[in-house]
């Protein structure tokens, strides 16, 4: 067979665009691009790896500076004595002096006033945000739930110092004028705020969570009768538990991390409520702790040290609770993905 | 009788869910709406002739001449208001008065002293005798008995015409004892204590009113006193100091005080300082020359220290400063982090243990970046400049708040890749592209919206946070950034309406004086903040319309 000269022309045409190359290449073959392929999928590793980065640089260098406030001393004698002092002060005395002399650093206070506002914030938020999960993923039609999302979305999008600010301003007089509370800035103004604060995020997470369910389960329900209710309380939230209570978790976390809020409106009182149920009590908080004293305290001193313990407590409690819920999640999927 | 139970039961229910919703947005609608509202006042509002100073000595604005004209107007409005308070500070503030008393008897002393004809002696036997009536007039200003005082008075009269005075500074004291003399029958004595604790009221409500005296040097005064009221608003809530008198009151035994208000028509009744009121109540106008103003420029102008005037532009500045920068850096890695996730990584343990790094990220709480960037972002600028520069700056704030965004960038963009319908992946693969021209001209354009969004999000996150900067470089008080030479700026502290709307409301006595400013601060935050998230919410509605084939 001839080759006719526009069947070479056509060829040399192809030659030129590549078309010619065989669709896959051994690395021996095409060294050139192997290498840049691997190393292209190195760089993008290396740049994922970024969180990972910070993450460590975060854990490595707040532990570094924790460290610091338990490990005194030369002999090994003496650090381990100088660090059981220290835990048994940082977790068995209320007393926060840290510019005293001598200094006291005890933090019982400020982590129960962590879990005062947490605890108080979470007793609101829960209900709130579960029952309008409820509403959004089966009572409410289409179109309502355009708008009651955006609203959901708008709650979380506000700044929390202007939430802050908001529980100073507005909130604070309210409480002293028409309850006649001492002090506005307390638990109960902090906890409220907080609460609203935590609400989008409980939404948000349980509601996928119910959606999740699917409908076979609820038409099953529907079926033997049930009402919405009965559907709702009995079928699908056991159903979602896993999800729920990691939405319950994520918003608990925003709550202890929360610093602004507590800051303007917790009172700023090293002390633990008494009576215990009293919320009208002013507290003060690890977060606000580390803000109020962070800006002015000498670098290096132990008071300094002291505040990046709180931090480490803090990210410890949070990682762990992160933890906890990413693990729950990861079991909603997991059984979501079953039919 | 059990169904209708269990209907009730449903219908509770459903009751209380969508009450759950009445209720957030009604939280959501209380939240925000003071907060706007009330922060619009910042920039609409009645501005007085104060105003207009304050823009013409502040910022260069305005027309001079028409303002000299019209503080021309408005001080003579004035006028009587000081002349009448003079008048009366006569009268009660003796202390005033015996210096005078004393100035007078040295003044002749040393007049004695160059008078010819004079001998030693009888100089002195002068000034003894004038020294006797000096300290009768300062007994007559001291004492609180009218008939007493008005002995005293006669007594010094008694001895007007003693000639060894006459064409003497000696003259004056007895033309003090007859100005005294009249002032005694227009006010009671016995009240002078509470008259004077009154008037100090007064005198300071009505500093704060008109600002410093016409002609009197305002150099070295601090801001909130170079000016008088400038809003109408300030007006009223000073002319209520001014008009009333506040007092606590004991109603019954036992029970908390009870403020009770008090007219000073009725507090300095009968004295010449009753017609003040009236006449500062019916030329209000005159004496403010209001005008309803729309101060646009707050969002451009900077503003004195503690805010009394001025506006925040110096703070939009460092927020979209920090805010922008910080995308920056996040943007590119949040990107690639996520193609990577997407397009290369399989599911294994190290892909697992980014993904848990990314929501270990998502979770620390706020504050634990600021003390991270303070022992790291901070430190780091501080070696790396040999210590030439303080380490707390707008670099070290956008730097940490880029970890704080990172993973929302990265999470929205992984959203939006996936959404990417795979066929487009499949088509641009089949027409041979490599994998990396497909991603960069086909699936990326396509996830763009959606990365935009994600991006828009997270600089809302940025433009609100505060506890991260606390340590990193916010400041209360600093010059603004664009004072500052051409590459000096990342290495300065930085104002920002995050931490700005935290120190108006808590730390600063001056901005506590000045409420517009401190509502106008938030509402300018939320309303960056609520800008950026309608526009990335119309984004993604426009995305998923796209995605839907519309």
């Amino acid at each position: 067979m001839s080759q006719s000269p526009e069947d070479s022309d056509r060829r040399a045409a192809a030659a030129s665009a590549g078309f010619d190359r065989p669709l896959l290449l051994t690395p021996r073959e095409d060294l050139l691009g192997y290498v840049g392929s691997l190393t292209g999928r190195a760089g993008l590793f290396l740049i994922a790896a970024s969180s990972v980065l910070a993450v460590f640089l975060i854990f490595v260098f707040i532990a570094r500076e924790a460290f610091l406030f338990f490990i005194q001393g030369e002999t090994p004698a003496e650090i381990a004595e100088f660090l059981w002092n220290r835990v048994c002060e940082v977790f068995g005395s209320t007393a926060w002096y840290p510019e005293q002399d001598p200094a006291e650093y005890g933090m019982l206070a400020l982590i129960a006033g962590s879990f005062y506002v947490t605890f108080g914030s979470v007793l609101v938020a829960v209900p709130l945000g579960l029952l309008t999960a409820v509403c959004l993923s089966d009572i409410f039609p289409f179109t309502l739930r355009q708008v009651a999302k955006p609203v959901v979305e708008l709650l979380a999008a506000i700044p929390s110092v202007a939430y802050g600010f908001f529980a100073v301003m507005l909130v604070k007089p309210w409480l002293q004028e028409t309850f006649g509370i001492p002090s506005g800035a307390n638990v109960l103004n902090a906890s409220l705020i907080l609460a609203v604060m935590a609400v989008p995020t409980i939404v948000s997470v349980s509601e996928d969570a119910l959606t999740a369910v699917g409908r076979p389960l609820r038409e099953a329900s529907y079926a033997l009768g049930a009402t919405r209710a009965e559907t709702m309380v009995r079928v699908v939230i056991p159903a979602a538990h896993n999800g729920i209570i990691a939405a319950v978790i994520l918003g608990m976390m925003r709550a202890v991390g929360e610093t602004m809020v507590v800051w303007m409106a917790a009172g700023n009182a090293k002390q633990i409520p008494h009576p215990w149920w009293d919320l009208t009590e002013s507290v003060r908080t690890m977060t606000a702790t580390i803000a109020q004293e962070g800006m002015d305290t000498a670098r290096d001193s132990m008071h300094f040290h002291s505040l990046f313990t709180i931090g480490l407590i803090l990210l410890v409690f949070t990682f762990v609770l992160n933890t906890l819920s990413e693990f729950l999640l990861g079991r909603m999927k997991f059984r979501g993905a079953k039919p | 009788m059990n169904v209708r139970l269990r209907r009730i039961a449903n219908r509770g229910f459903t009751g209380a869910s969508v009450l759950s919703v009445v209720l957030l947005t009604a939280a959501l609608l209380i939240i925000l709406g003071p907060m706007l509202f009330k922060g619009t006042t910042a920039v609409f509002f009645h501005g007085t002739v104060e105003f207009r100073k304050v823009q013409l000595h502040e910022f260069s604005r305005g027309d001079p001449a028409a303002l000299a004209k019209e503080i021309a107007a408005t001080e003579k409005a004035r006028e009587p208001i000081y002349r009448l308070l003079d008048e009366f500070r006569r009268g009660i503030d003796t202390g005033r008065l015996e210096g005078e008393a004393r100035h007078v008897y040295r003044e002749l002393g040393k007049q004695l002293k160059h008078r010819k004809g004079v001998g030693p002696e009888e100089r002195i036997r002068i000034r003894r005798f004038f020294r006797g009536l000096r300290n009768t007039l300062i007994d007559a200003y001291e004492c609180t008995d009218k008939d007493e005082a008005r002995a005293l008075l006669k007594e010094v009269l008694s001895h007007a015409q003693d000639e060894r005075l006459a064409g003497t500074v000696g003259e004056r004291l007895f033309r003090m004892a007859r100005d005294y003399q009249e002032l005694l029958e227009t006010f009671d004595l016995g009240k002078r204590e509470e008259y004077a604790a009154a008037l100090d009221e007064v005198q300071q409500a009505v500093r704060n009113l008109f600002g410093p005296e016409a002609g009197k040097s305002k150099v070295g005064m601090p801001p909130e006193d170079r000016f008088g009221a400038h809003r109408m608003d300030m007006v009223r809530r000073y002319a209520d100091d001014l008009l009333y008198a506040e007092t606590w009151v004991e109603v019954e035994k036992g029970r908390p005080l009870v403020k009770k208000r008090i007219p000073r028509e009725e507090q300095f009744a009968g004295t010449t300082l009753e017609p003040l009121f009236g006449l500062f109540r019916d030329n209000v106008d005159a004496m403010f020359r209001p005008r309803f103003t729309v101060y646009w420029q707050y969002f451009l102008d900077d503003a004195v220290p503690g805010h009394y005037f001025g506006g925040v532009g110096e703070e939009i500045l460092g927020t979209l400063t920090v805010t922008a920068l910080a995308i920056a850096f996040a943007f590119p890695l949040g990107v690639i982090s996520a193609a990577y996730l997407v397009e290369v990584a399989g599911d294994n343990v190290v892909v697992r243990f980014i993904r848990m790094s990314i929501n270990t990220l998502a979770g620390v709480p706020s504050i634990v970046f600021g003390l991270f960037g303070l022992v790291f972002f901070v430190m780091l600028i501080q070696a790396l400049s040999g210590g030439a520069h303080k380490g707390e700056c707008v670099l070290a704030c956008a730097l940490t708040v880029a970890v704080l965004v990172l993973p929302v960038i990265i999470r929205a963009s992984e959203e939006a890749i996936r959404a990417v319908p795979n066929s487009y992946k499949e088509a641009a693969l089949a027409l041979g592209a490599s994998r990396l021209r497909c991603f960069v001209t086909v699936q990326l354009p396509a996830a763009l919206p959606g990365i935009l969004t994600g991006v828009i999000l997270s600089l809302s996150r940025a433009a609100g946070e505060t506890a991260p900067f606390l340590f990193v470089g916010a400041a209360a008080t600093t010059d603004p950034l664009w004072e500052y030479a051409a590459w000096d700026w990342p290495w300065q502290q930085v104002q920002m309406l995050s931490y700005g709307a935290y120190d108006v409301a808590m730390n600063d006595r001056i901005a506590g004086m000045v409420p517009h400013q401190q509502w106008g601060m938030v509402m300018t935050l939320i309303g960056l903040v609520l800008i950026l998230n309608i526009l990335a919410i119309l984004v993604r509605s426009r995305v998923s319309r796209k995605l839907r084939g519309g």
